[in-house]
């Protein structure tokens, strides 16, 4: 019974094969189209914009540049002149417009290092913090309020009043080591021959290409 | 996503060995479906034996219904593929000359390595005689170069040139397939069965 | 009668081998973003044979230095690996089919000699056309009927239809 009713269905093979190929092939007819992003959904985009690990604080920052740490990158998206007139230390500069070039690419696309985004205040890193979010490049942050802030917070702190409590006092002092650290001269330090120009400190960083080589032909 | 080798998924290094694996399976596949017997292949043209036919339409439908689900799901990136590039005339003398080669040799290259490999004579003949018709070629390089090089339309895919939707020829294709599949046994018991 | 139940089931079925052929082109594709060839290989060693013996030569010629490169031989393309393993491959599925041995397949009405003959012309044919056309039925039309390219499609076209057309004069050759 079983052979003959297994008979009976494979003597329709090769139409039952060929029903199958059409419905595959009109599947694709029918289905809904789309189109499609290249990097990450807008809502993934989203979520990463409310995040706050978005940001870095200036303090932090300078903690890690005192630190030396090795694991990021600092990039100034403002336009070459003012990168010349004044830059934090070790920072590369990458302007707005030529953010998406392929030399700069190398460095924003990559997993080796977290990035720093950075411009006078944060309104234009935050831009290429977005471009880039978009494109789903890995561990970007943006330095909250940019080289104001940093001028603001660190080359030049704010004196605590005595009314403060003592963590604002805490932080002074940690300011104003950091400010030593970067060349700011106090006068109670007495230390006379330090300069307060900004020495443009820079780091070599060797980017490796990502590979994405366009595939090659058949015979 | 994917190709994966071209977006550095896998290291490159192992395209070689990915190479002879593909290799491996295609070698199998053509000699297991009889594309070592040239007068197999032969049988399309006469009508005793339509198995490149078959093997031929059901591999390109199977691998462009895949290759575009696999682009609609993400998981490939269509626009990264090689596209064999278009040369109107290259294609269609390049077509003619080979379409004689396959009468009169009865093979194609791959089914003549095919058949070298389980000893087939010649096969192995005719590999000498593609090695020498390169040879030519390229001695004769200047002459061919405006065929050669000419009527560079670009990498195009039918879509550009018909103005297709791609999904729409694909299920035209498919149906094509079928009913050539179809006409081609009513042929098949027409004709004059040859034995080989 | 003997013959054909003989060759009736040798070998698979035409649309399973079809089917697992779509499959590795479609894995092909997702691995490498490439299709399959076969004739590149060839076009290789003749690369290589001529840099071999003439180097000056193969340099000055505007074709072989294409594919002359310092550093790396010749032969050392995906292709030619891809070929390597078709060699293998075909050679375990004829063992394991039994079919492995040395013979001139022709028609009993004509001679080894005139078989050989022919081979070697349609062979000679076959190379100056893959090249014409930049690649061969694996490479241009089976690989490039797979993403759909214009020129896969004129290429399979014309083999085919120029086949057909071709046929009768040949037919003496093979039926």
């Amino acid at each position: 019974m079983i052979n003959r009713n297994l008979a009976k269905v494979l003597s329709f093979r090769y139409k039952i094969l060929a029903l199958v190929l059409v419905l595959l092939a009109a599947g694709l007819v029918l289905l809904p189209k789309y189109v499609k992003h290249e990097g990450i959904s807008p809502k993934e985009l989203l979520s990463n914009a409310i995040s706050p690990e978005r940001y870095i604080s200036t303090d932090e920052l300078a903690h890690k540049i005192i630190e030396q740490d090795p694991s990021f990158l600092l990039i100034d998206v403002r336009d070459e002149e003012s990168f010349k007139k004044f830059s934090l230390p070790y920072a590369i500069n990458i302007p707005l417009k030529k953010l998406l070039d392929e030399e700069s690419v190398n460095y924003l696309d990559q997993d080796e290092y977290d990035i720093i985004l950075y411009s006078n205040d944060h309104f234009y890193a935050d831009q290429a913090w977005i471009i880039c979010n978009r494109l789903a490049f890995k561990n970007h942050r943006v330095l909250e309020g940019g080289v104001n802030e940093w001028f603001a917070t660190i080359i030049n702190p704010e004196k605590p009043t005595e009314n403060m409590p003592r963590l604002a006092f805490d932080l002074y002092s940690y300011r104003k080591a950091a400010s030593m650290y970067f060349g700011v001269a106090y006068p109670e330090q007495a230390r006379p021959a330090v300069s307060t120009t900004n020495k443009t400190k820079k780091r070599r960083v060797t980017v490796r290409k990502k590979k994405k080589m366009a595939a090659e032909g058949g015979c | 996503m994917g190709p994966l080798i071209p977006n550095g998924f896998i290291p490159d290094e192992w395209n070689n060995i990915i190479a002879i694996i593909i290799g491996l399976a295609f070698g199998y596949i053509l000699e297991a479906s009889g594309f070592s017997s040239s007068r197999k292949l032969a049988g399309v043209f006469y009508g005793y034996d339509f198995v490149v036919l078959k093997v031929f339409f059901t591999a390109a439908v199977i691998a462009v219904i895949g290759i575009f689900y696999l682009d609609y799901l993400g998981y490939l990136d269509f626009n990264q593929l090689y596209i064999h590039p278009t040369y109107l005339w290259g294609a269609i003398i390049g077509g003619i000359i080979m379409g004689v080669g396959f009468v009169t040799g009865g093979f194609c290259p791959g089914t003549s390595v095919c058949g070298a490999a389980i000893g087939k004579i010649d096969a192995m003949v005719f590999i000498l005689g593609i090695l020498i018709g390169v040879f030519v070629f390229s001695e004769l390089y200047t002459l061919f170069e405006p065929i050669y090089d000419g009527y560079f339309l670009g990498n195009q895919t039918l879509m550009d040139s018909l103005g297709v939707s791609p999904y729409w020829f694909i299920f035209i294709f498919t149906i094509i397939a079928l009913v050539a599949f179809f006409v081609v046994d009513q042929i098949r018991k027409k004709v004059k069965k040859v034995f080989y | 009668m003997n013959t054909e139940h003989q060759n009736r089931h040798v070998y698979w079925n035409p649309y399973f081998g079809g089917f697992l052929l779509g499959l590795l082109i479609i894995f092909t594709f997702y691995m490498t973003g490439r299709g399959l060839g076969a004739s590149g290989a060839m076009k290789s060693s003749v690369v290589a044979i001529v840099d071999k013996v003439a180097p000056t030569h193969a340099e000055n010629n505007a074709y072989y230095s294409k594919y002359i490169d310092e550093d790396k031989s010749p032969l050392n393309t995906w292709l030619v690996f891809e070929a390597i393993g078709v060699l293998l491959g075909a050679f375990i599925s004829g063992s394991l089919g039994g079919r492995i041995k040395l013979k001139v397949e022709h028609s009993p009405k004509i001679t080894s000699r005139r078989r050989l003959w022919f081979a070697l012309g349609g062979g000679v044919l076959f190379g100056l056309g893959a090249q014409i056309a930049r690649g061969c039925t694996s490479g241009a039309a089976l690989s490039g009927m797979a993403v759909l390219s214009t020129g896969g499609f004129i290429t399979m076209m014309a083999i085919f239809g120029t086949g057909y057309v071709v046929a009768y004069f040949f037919r003496k050759n093979w039926i």
